[in-house]
C-alpha cells in the first residue's frame, strides 16, 4: 500500500493518549496510518534536537507566565483553540473557546498540541472500582456499562504498561467487598513514589482520629498510597514486556518476560537518560521539565514510523457520510499556515476505518457537525467532570508544602458506599502544593504581607511560619450522567477558521449539591479532628459558585472531561457499543473519555486508556476480517 | 539634590526591606536586572529621594535599630511612599514579579519566596528522587545548628 496515495487503512484524528495508543499499536501490527493532529508541527518534533528545542520553548514560556495555569506553556492558537480556565467567568459567556451557556460554568480545559492533555496532566492513575461500572443495578443511580470490571483487568494491565504506573499494589485497599481488585500476585511496573512529609505527617494524625459523622453514620477516614504514571524505581517482579496483536486468534496479546527483567522506565523524548526518576520538580501540572512524567508522545515514539504518517496542523471540521451505505467515507480537514491568520486550506482524509480521538468535547462537536452517529440523540449529552470542592486550612506544625508530586496519597474512604444512592461518591487527595490551587499562594501570600507593611526579616519568618503550614485537599465528586448537561453547535459561533465553537450547557444536579454539603460536614469534622484551622472561603463571585440548603460552595473542575459520546446496551441509548465503534456507522471509532457512560472517583485517563486498548482490538479484527 | 549612584545602595536597601543577606541576595545572581527593572519602571524623582533618604537614615549616629524600623514602617512601606518603591521591591526579590509581569525565566527561579517556604520554584531546582518525602534539607541543617525555628 502506498502512504502517499490516500490509501490508509486507518484515519485517527487526534495526537492525545487515545490516538496514540490506537496509533501505535495498529502501525505496529502493519496497519498504515495516517494521523491528523490540530497542533503545531513543532510540537511533533521526533529527532532529538528539534525535539529539546521545543520542549524548552514549553519551559521557558511556563516560566514567563504571570498565571501558571494548565495551559500556560502550550500556545493557544487562533485557528485551533484550545479550552482554558483562564477563560471561565461568570455566564452565559462567550470568552475563550468554549460558548459557556449556563446556569454554570463547565470548569475544565484540555489541550489542542501534539501528545495533547497529558502534556499537563497531573498523572495519577487509580483504576475505577467494580460498583463504578453497575451504578444503575446497584444504587439506582445513572446506568450502567456494558461491561463489567472483570472485563477491564487485562485491559488496565495494558494500560499501566503503556503508561508506566508506579505504585504499590498491596496500598491499595479500597472501601470495597471484594478484598482486591487486581489479578493474584499482580505488581505495578515500578514501586511507589515515595510519599510526601506532608503525607506522612497527617497519615500518623489521620490514623488516630476517632471516626466521622455523615448522616448518622459512622465512617473512618484513611490514607492509602496513590498510584501514577511518574518513573520510579523499577519493580523486579513485573514480568509484563508489551502487548502485541495477534493475528491467529485475533486478540491483543499481554507479552511477557521470560525472566524477572523488570520494568524500564521510559525517559524523555530527547533523551532516554533524562526523566528515568521523578526528580521532584514539583510542577507535574502543566509541565515536568525532565518528562519523569508519562505524556501520549512517548507512546506516540513507539509506533512503527514506516506505517505512520503525521499531519500537524490539520483541523479535522466534519465527517463525510455515504448516504447509502452509512459508512464514513472521509474526514475534512483544514490545515492552516500561521495558526493566527484566517488562511486555510481544505483537504479530505480517506481510509478504511475513521477513529476520532479529539477528546470528549471536541468529538463531540465534531459529530454534531457532521450529523453523523446521532440516532439516539446522545451525542454532546452527559458532559461530566469532577465537580471539586476545595478545602484549606493551617496545620499547628509545619507539612513543608510546595515539594514532590502533586498528590501522593488519598483518602479513598468515600469513593464507594451505599450513600451514592443519595449523593456523589468522592475521592480526597492530600495535596502536596499547599494553596497554591485556590488561592495562588505562596505569590499572595507575599504580596498580602507587604500591602500590610510588613518587611525584613518579619517578614521572611511570617512567609516561612504560615506558608510551611498549608495543608489543602480537594473533594473529587462523582458527576452523574445528565442529558442536559450538554456540547451543542450553533452556526452563530464559530472559530477563526470556521469551525464550530462548542456550545455548552451545564448545571449541578441536586445528587452534586448533597455532596457539596456532605463534603463541608466532613471537612469540618477532619479538620477539627486534625487541628487544622479552616481557612476555606467561597466567593459568590466566583464563576462557579452554587448554592444548597442556604449554602454557597463554589466548585472547580478536575481536567477530567467525561461523556459526551457514551457507550452503551444499544443504538437506542448510546452512541458506541463496548468496541467503541459507532452504532450508525460501522467504521467509525470513537476514543477517549467521552465514551465513559458514568466516571467513578478516579482520574479517567487510565479507564479510557484501557478502553482505547480494547477499541485497537476490535479495529484490527474489523480490518482483518 | 546630588545625584547619587543608587547601585551599591539598592543591595543594602534589598538587604533591610527582604530580610535576606546581601551575600544571599548576591547569590541569586539577579542584581543587576532587579536594579535595573526598578530604575526602569519607577519615577526617576521616586527613585532618587527613596535612596537619598534612605542613605541619611542608614547612616545617621543617632538612631538605633529600634527607631529605624519604625521610620521604614511609617515612612518607607506605605504605597504612598516614593511610588511604592519598597513594596516592589520586596515583591520581585520575594516573587520575580514587577506587578503582574514575570521579569524573566531567571527571575522566576530566583524567587526568595521559595527558600523562605523551605522549596523550590516548581519546575526548576529540582531537589532529586524522593527528597520531598523527608524533611527539606535546610530544615534539618537549622536543626543541627539548632537555630530557634529548627524543627
Ligand atoms: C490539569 C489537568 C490534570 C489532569 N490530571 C489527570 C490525572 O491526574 N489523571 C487522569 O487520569 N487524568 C487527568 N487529566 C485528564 C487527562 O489529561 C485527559 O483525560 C487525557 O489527556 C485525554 O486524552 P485524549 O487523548 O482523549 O485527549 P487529548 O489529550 O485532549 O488529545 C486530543 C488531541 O486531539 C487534537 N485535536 C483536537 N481537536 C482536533 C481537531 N479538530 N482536529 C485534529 N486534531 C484535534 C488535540 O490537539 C490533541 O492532540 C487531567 C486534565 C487536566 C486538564
Ligand atoms: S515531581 Fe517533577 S520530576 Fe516528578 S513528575 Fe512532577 S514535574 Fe516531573
Amino acid at each position: 500500500m502506498e502512504n502517499n496515495n490516500n490509501n490508509y487503512d486507518v484515519v485517527i484524528v487526534g495526537s492525545g493518549i487515545a490516538g496514540s495508543i490506537v496509533a501505535k499499536l495498529l502501525t505496529n501490527a502493519g496497519k498504515k496510518v495516517l494521523m491528523l493532529e490540530a497542533g503545531l508541527a513543532a510540537g511533533i518534533a521526533m529527532d532529538q534536537e528539534a525535539n529539546y528545542k521545543n520542549y524548552q520553548d514549553y519551559l521557558s514560556t511556563f516560566y514567563n507566565a504571570s498565571a501558571k495555569v494548565p495551559n500556560s506553556p502550550y500556545p493557544n492558537i487562533k485557528d485551533a483553540p484550545s479550552i482554558d480556565v483562564l477563560d471561565i467567568k461568570k455566564t452565559p459567556s462567550t470568552e475563550g473557546y468554549l460558548v459557556q451557556m449556563g446556569p454554570i460554568a463547565f470548569a475544565s480545559d484540555c489541550t489542542r498540541a501534539p501528545g495533547g492533555t497529558t502534556l499537563h496532566w497531573l498523572g495519577t492513575t487509580l483504576r475505577m472500582l467494580p460498583n463504578d461500572f453497575k451504578m444503575k443495578s446497584k444504587y439506582g443511580v445513572a446506568v450502567d456499562w456494558p461491561i463489567k470490571y472483570e472485563d477491564m483487568n487485562r485491559y488496565y494491565e495494558m494500560a499501566e504498561n503503556e503508561i508506566g504506573v508506579s505504585g504499590n499494589v498491596k496500598d491499595q485497599n479500597y472501601p470495597i467487598e471484594q478484598k482486591s481488585v487486581f489479578n493474584k500476585d499482580y505488581v505495578y511496573p515500578m514501586k511507589v513514589i515515595p510519599i510526601s512529609y506532608l503525607d506522612k505527617v497527617m497519615t500518623d494524625i489521620i490514623d488516630k482520629n476517632s471516626k466521622i459523622i455523615l448522616n448518622d453514620k459512622a465512617y473512618k477516614l484513611y490514607c492509602i498510597s496513590t498510584p501514577q504514571g511518574r518513573n520510579s524505581i523499577p519493580n523486579y517482579d513485573y514480568d509484563i514486556n508489551g502487548v502485541a496483536w495477534n493475528p491467529g486468534t485475533k486478540k491483543l496479546d499481554i507479552t511477557r518476560n521470560r525472566f524477572k527483567e523488570g520494568y524500564n522506565p521510559v525517559g524523555s523524548n530527547w533523551d532516554p537518560y533524562t526523566g528515568q526518576r521523578c526528580e521532584g520538580n514539583a510542577s507535574c501540572v502543566p509541565i515536568c521539565p525532565v518528562q519523569a512524567k508519562y505524556n501520549a508522545l512517548k507512546t506516540l515514539r513507539k509506533c512503527d514510523m514506516g506505517n505512520l504518517s503525521v499531519k500537524t496542523q490539520a483541523v479535522a471540521s466534519k465527517l463525510l457520510i455515504n448516504e447509502t451505505s452509512n459508512w464514513i467515507n472521509g474526514v475534512e480537514y483544514k490545515t492552516y499556515i500561521k495558526g493566527s491568520s484566517p488562511e486555510y486550506e481544505t483537504h479530505t482524509a480517506k481510509a478504511t476505518i475513521y477513529v476520532m480521538a479529539a477528546s470528549a468535547i471536541e468529538n463531540a462537536k465534531l459529530l454534531l457537525a457532521s450529523g453523523a452517529a446521532n440516532s439516539s440523540d446522545q451525542v454532546g449529552r452527559n458532559l461530566m467532570d469532577h465537580m471539586t470542592v476545595l478545602r484549606w486550612g493551617l496545620a499547628k506544625e509545619p507539612l513543608y508544602p510546595y515539594r514532590g508530586p502533586g498528590s501522593t496519597t488519598n483518602i479513598p474512604t468515600f469513593r464507594d458506599g451505599e450513600f451514592r444512592k443519595d449523593h456523589a461518591a468522592w475521592i480526597l487527595p492530600l495535596d502536596n502544593w499547599g494553596w497554591a490551587w485556590p488561592t495562588f499562594s505562596p505569590g499572595s501570600d507575599v504580596t498580602t504581607a507587604v500591602s500590610e507593611g510588613i518587611f525584613g526579616k518579619e517578614l521572611r519568618d511570617r512567609i516561612e511560619n504560615r506558608v510551611t503550614r498549608q495543608f489543602f485537599t480537594h473533594f473529587e465528586c462523582e458527576q452523574t450522567p445528565d442529558p442536559n448537561n450538554r456540547v451543542t453547535i450553533n452556526p452563530e459561533y464559530k472559530d477563526n477558521i470556521g469551525n464550530y465553537r462548542p456550545v455548552i450547557h451545564y448545571n449541578a444536579t441536586e445528587y452534586m449539591l448533597k455532596a457539596f454539603e456532605a463534603s463541608g460536614v466532613v471537612s469540618e469534622q477532619f479538620f477539627d479532628q486534625c487541628g487544622i484551622e479552616d481557612f476555606t472561603e467561597y466567593n459568590p463571585q466566583d464563576p462557579d459558585y452554587v448554592t444548597y440548603k442556604g449554602k454557597g460552595y463554589s466548585f472547580a473542575g478536575a481536567g477530567h472531561i467525561v461523556g459526551t459520546h457514551r457507550m452503551g446496551f444499544n443504538k437506542q441509548d448510546s452512541v458506541v457499543d463496548s468496541d467503541m465503534r459507532t452504532w450508525d456507522h460501522e467504521n467509525l471509532f470513537l476514543v477517549g473519555c467521552g465514551n465513559m457512560p458514568t466516571l467513578g472517583t478516579s482520574n479517567p485517563t487510565l479507564t479510557m486508556s484501557a478502553l482505547t486498548f480494547k477499541a485497537a482490538e476490535a479495529i484490527l479484527k474489523q480490518l482483518e476480517q | 539634590m546630588e545625584p547619587i549612584s543608587t547601585s551599591k545602595l539598592f543591595l543594602e536597601a534589598s538587604a533591610v526591606f527582604t530580610g535576606f543577606s546581601k551575600t544571599e541576595l548576591k547569590a541569586t545572581g539577579m542584581l543587576q536586572s532587579y536594579h535595573n527593572t526598578i530604575l526602569k519602571n519607577t519615577n526617576k524623582e521616586d527613585i532618587d529621594y527613596f535612596f537619598i533618604d534612605l542613605n541619611q537614615l542608614l547612616t545617621d549616629p543617632k538612631q538605633d535599630a529600634k527607631s529605624i524600623k519604625h521610620i521604614l514602617t511609617t515612612q518607607f512601606m506605605p504605597i504612598s511612599a516614593y511610588g511604592s518603591l519598597a513594596q516592589n521591591m520586596i515583591i520581585l526579590w520575594y516573587t520575580g514579579n514587577w506587578g503582574n509581569d514575570v521579569i524573566s525565566s531567571a527571575s522566576y527561579i530566583q524567587g526568595l519566596m521559595w527558600d523562605t517556604i523551605h522549596a523550590h520554584p516548581p519546575g526548576a531546582k529540582q531537589p532529586g528522587y524522593g527528597s520531598w518525602s523527608d524533611l527539606p534539607l535546610s530544615v534539618k541543617q537549622s536543626t543541627v545548628k539548632s537555630s530557634p525555628n529548627g524543627k
